[in-house]
């Protein structure tokens, strides 16, 4: 499955012209541009490599993409089944703790060998097992000349760690800090609370380790979830940099040679039921001198036929100079930064939006980025602006190539969700193929307020009332729970 | 640990090192030019992919600050996203985002950078917008009302509403006593009100010369094009009168100094322990940043090791370097574990940097400092955006590029007595600020809040 496929960039389309022309109008008032720097409208063309694949007699799928500038090898080894999502109820974390515990002793290499071996090196390997993620990965780099030791480390950490009882009794100690320090992280507080909102009792709302589930964990949990979940059936490995499909080939079998078939089904999801109407869950967070918002509601899965047309009505309201960056921050100095983001998985997931902004304009920088939702539902992009997002998304795609490990990520996505062969290759095509139409149809279906849910962490007694202009109001402290009395 | 990491780009040297015997190590190929102006042009070609990068960096940081004015070199790098006179407020950011490209700027002590990646048939663009706000930003009343703003925002945000955000503020301050050394770079609240217009208009001629700038581009573009477009653009801006020289001298230290803070939003004690080191990149600096890996790189530390895995008084330590043109802090940081004291910790880091000074160091230890320069090098000849921030980068702090090459030969020749004298020599108690950072009460917190402590005598 070698070759290239080649891959036209259409950069014809705004040109400064059209930009001097973008309407003037409506508040927001775009900026009027001056339209005399020079920007090439030719159109360049771009050989987008493609992965070479093999599978392997474990049934695993072996991804490589090559590149020999730099004497590096990265890899990945993705395995669906052993990701947060498939936490056992009751035990959440159990996941993430048997993922960061891999490492910390195999049956022949004790903790400080293997940190010794690869800081040694400069080399890393690393397992993680994300929250509301189907997959725990594990990742590795090396320099050419080391990487056979190094897979040979990271075969011993995939295949034979020994979770040890001292190193469970050793992260305990560092988790049960943690624990207690991500309760005055604004990040933290307010993805807890925004996910609970939106996706209720399913996985994707899950935090992770709690202070009551991290006693439960035991060496025998950790064991028994490594042994089940860490499977090669539905496993992807994909290597980029200094080395050929023979090689990558020849080195993972021989590594990976214990690693038995399961024959276990692929592992499967749910979708999260429908959430519930507007509101605004306030998070208490005394002394804050900001708020930290992130809002937004149930969306779409990966696979579904509107992913591209929320992708460009995503780039145009909350992309790195979307509407939201442009009004909130660039106009108003509301905030140092608000963006928005489409979490789509094999489950349905979400459509967010996150910012920091002075508790004084807690209220004003809220229903101004209301306005922006309501403003994408209700009128038409205006053509101009439409078209500078298409081709900002499909000119951008030229910038993966320098990074062969984020081109190869693009093809895991491919081989994950069973897009067809050519599905990057057309990925211009697909996106330039959106309408403004299309664009405002998902804005209606998507960004439609009345489910919308919101979280804010802040200084409550600041806060409270600005936000209860806004909507209705659920107030929690810093450990979740009701507060009492309501501010 | 957060407030030490990308705190508008202080430039944590990654250490790194090498037997490098054998080992073959690709290099950095580069023109160094140049213009009639005196803006110095280095040329990184690389064809790769069809993407080219664009670094401009000013030699002008917060040590270039006056007393009153902090936190200004940064907000004048805001003011330069507001346009200049043949570019739109927005428009810079719209074009360059429009176009598949991506951008941005920081500041830092030393110097002030931006920064533009774009597919390679954008050069003209890119270097177009470079050169109209080289030449002639929009210094404007509204732009710096709404950039001041803006700035205010990413200081509470990176610092006000984090836990431990006041702090590596606090330690520079009482550690310096030199502004120029001393004060943050984001500022203060009521230094960033009170900057003028006139304040902005003065700092631009002063500082934003082309004799007091390099440009790097990398990637997809060879010398002779590029260097014709360099001067296309750039040739006729005219050149200003030297920058004031700056004076980042410290009066000697004579005591260690504490601090204690209290934090309203932190739940664990830190430990800060920070000694003054030399600016520049000279061999002490290179052994230090050796000594660093030492302790701080990775589980395999000295200091993971020892307070966290074997005494279990820390759950998270660090140890890192700032570098660059004055005089810098080389620290080393623990989390205190729930239940253990913190003065119990501020010795079981005093004990590792003795044992640093009366040896051993194992062989490995310094292996892990070569192959981490040796792997950084690798990645900055991957990323070209990269390639052109470092190129530029060190051509502003230490008046030469070719360290991209060069720094993994430094480290490569350390030896284990290199490492010992400097640690012998630099962290010692007379060169020592302490900082332990406490979670304040929780409630009536007022009057609690804010730094005590005091400089040691015959400081100042």
């Amino acid at each position: 499955m070698k070759g290239v496929a080649a891959i036209y960039f259409l950069l014809v389309l705004a040109t400064t012209a059209a930009l001097a022309q973008a309407p003037a109008a409506p508040p927001p008032a775009p900026p009027k541009f001056k339209g005399k720097a020079p920007v090439s409208d030719e159109i360049l063309q771009i050989k987008l490599p493609r992965a070479q694949e093999a599978k392997l007699s474990n049934g695993a799928h072996l991804m490589v993409l090559e590149d020999h500038r730099v004497p590096s090898i990265q890899f990945q080894i993705i395995m669906t089944g052993a990701g947060g999502y498939y936490d056992p109820a009751g035990m959440p974390g159990l996941a993430d703790t048997t993922a960061s515990l891999m490492d910390e002793g195999t049956a022949t290499r004790t903790s400080e060998q293997i940190a010794q071996a690869l800081d040694t090196m400069a080399a890393s390997v690393g397992v993680s097992a994300n929250q509301g993620s189907q997959v725990a990965t594990l990742t590795g780099s090396a320099l050419t000349d080391q990487f056979d030791q190094v897979l040979a480390l990271a075969a011993d950490i995939l295949l034979n760690p020994s979770f040890p009882e001292k190193e469970l009794g050793l992260y305990k100690v560092r988790a049960r800090a943690a624990l207690e320090e991500q309760r005055s992280d604004p990040d933290f507080l307010r993805e807890e609370r925004y996910s609970k909102a939106v996706y209720g009792n399913h996985p994707a709302a899950s935090m992770g380790l709690t202070r009551e589930s991290l006693e439960k964990m035991t060496r025998e949990s950790l064991v028994a979830f490594h042994k089940s979940n860490y499977v090669p059936d539905h496993a992807i490995i994909g290597v980029s940099g200094d080395i050929t499909l023979a090689e990558a080939r020849t080195k993972f079998e021989s590594a990976l040679k214990t690693w038995a078939r399961s024959s276990t089904p692929r592992p499967g999801v749910v979708d999260p039921s429908e959430g519930g109407v507007f509101k605004i869950a306030l998070v208490n967070r005394p002394e804050s001198v900001q708020t930290a918002f992130m809002l937004g509601q149930l969306a779409i899965n990966r696979t579904h036929p509107d992913y591209d047309a929320l992708t460009v009505m995503n780039q145009i309201l909350g992309g790195s100079n979307g509407r939201l960056y442009r009004e909130l921050r660039e106009r108003k100095g509301y905030t140092y930064g608000v963006y928005s983001f489409l979490r789509a998985l094999r489950y349905r997931g979400d459509w967010r939006a996150q910012m920091d902004v002075r508790t004084e304009v807690t209220e004003a920088s809220l229903r101004d980025l209301l306005a922006e939702l309501a403003k994408m539902r209700d009128e038409v992009v205006p053509a101009a602006e439409f078209k500078d997002a298409q081709r900002s998304l499909t000119a951008s795609f030229a910038l993966s190539l320098e990074n062969p490990n984020e081109l190869l990520n693009l093809y895991i996505v491919r081989q994950l969700y069973n897009f067809p062969i050519d599905y990057w290759d057309r990925y211009t095509e697909r996106i330039t193929a959106v309408t403004p139409a299309q664009v405002q149809t998902v804005a209606r279906k998507y960004l439609d307020v009345k489910g919308l849910q919101v979280a804010a962490v802040g200084d409550a007694a600041k806060i409270a009332p600005a936000l209860r202009a806004v909507g209705p109001v659920e107030a929690f402290d810093d450990e979740g729970r009701p507060l009492t009395p309501a501010p | 640990m957060k407030h030490h990491r990308p705190l508008l780009a202080v430039l944590l040297v990654a250490v790194a090192a090498a037997t490098a015997a054998a080992i073959t190590v690709p290099k950095v190929n580069f023109t160094d030019t140049r213009l009639k102006n005196g803006l110095r042009v280095i040329v990184s070609p690389d064809h790769a992919a069809p993407v080219v990068s664009v670094a401009v960096a000013y030699n002008v940081g917060s040590r270039n600050e006056r007393s009153g004015r902090t936190g200004f070199a940064h907000l004048f790098e805001h003011l330069m996203f507001k346009g200049s006179e043949n570019v739109a407020d927005g428009e810079l950011a719209s074009l360059i985002e429009n176009y598949g490209g991506s951008h941005n700027g920081q500041t830092d002590k030393d110097h002030t950078i931006y920064f533009e990646q774009v597919p390679s048939n954008q050069l003209d663009m890119v270097l177009f917008l470079e050169a109209d706000r080289m030449r002639s930003p929009a210094i404007t009343q509204e732009n710096v009302n709404n950039q001041r703003e803006a700035v205010k925002e990413e200081r509470r945000l990176r610092v006000d509403n984090q836990p431990y955000g006041r702090t590596s503020e606090a330690i520079a301050e009482l550690a310096f006593d030199n502004f120029a050394n001393e004060h943050s770079i984001i500022g203060s609240m009521a230094d960033l009100d009170a900057a003028s217009l006139e304040d902005f208009s003065g700092f631009f001629k002063t500082y934003y010369a082309p004799n007091n700038a390099v440009l790097a581009i990398a990637g997809d573009i060879d010398e002779k094009t590029a260097l014709a477009k360099v001067r296309k653009y750039f040739e006729d801006i005219p050149p200003g009168p030297p920058p004031p020289p700056l004076d980042t001298a410290e009066p000697p230290q004579k005591d260690v100094r504490r601090v204690t803070l209290q934090d309203p939003h932190a739940r664990l004690t830190l430990v800060d322990v920070a000694h003054r080191v030399p600016g520049g990149l000279g061999p002490d600096v290179d052994a230090l940043s050796a000594v660093s890996s030492v302790l701080g790189a990775g589980r395999s530390s000295r200091l993971y090791d020892s307070l966290v895995r074997r005494q279990q008084l820390a759950v998270q330590t660090y140890a890192g370097m700032q570098q660059g043109k004055g005089p810098g802090l080389f620290y080393l940081e623990a989390m205190v574990a729930p239940g253990k004291s913190a003065a119990d910790v501020e010795a079981a880091l005093y004990a590792e940097i003795e044992k640093v000074q009366k040896g051993p160091i194992e062989e490995w230890e310094l292996e892990k400092a070569r192959n981490a320069a040796r792997r950084s090098l690798v990645s900055n000849l991957r990323s070209s955006l990269q390639r052109a921030i470092l190129l530029a980068r060190y051509a502003v702090y230490f008046d030469d590029p070719g360290i991209i090459n060069t720094r993994y030969e430094r480290i490569a020749s350390l030896t284990i007595e290199d490492l010992q004298r400097v640690a012998r020599q630099y962290l010692v108690a007379s060169n020592r600020t302490v900082a332990i950072t406490v979670p304040a009460p929780k409630t009536g917190a007022e009057g609690a809040k804010g730094a005590t402590g005091a400089k040691g005598a015959g400081a100042q």
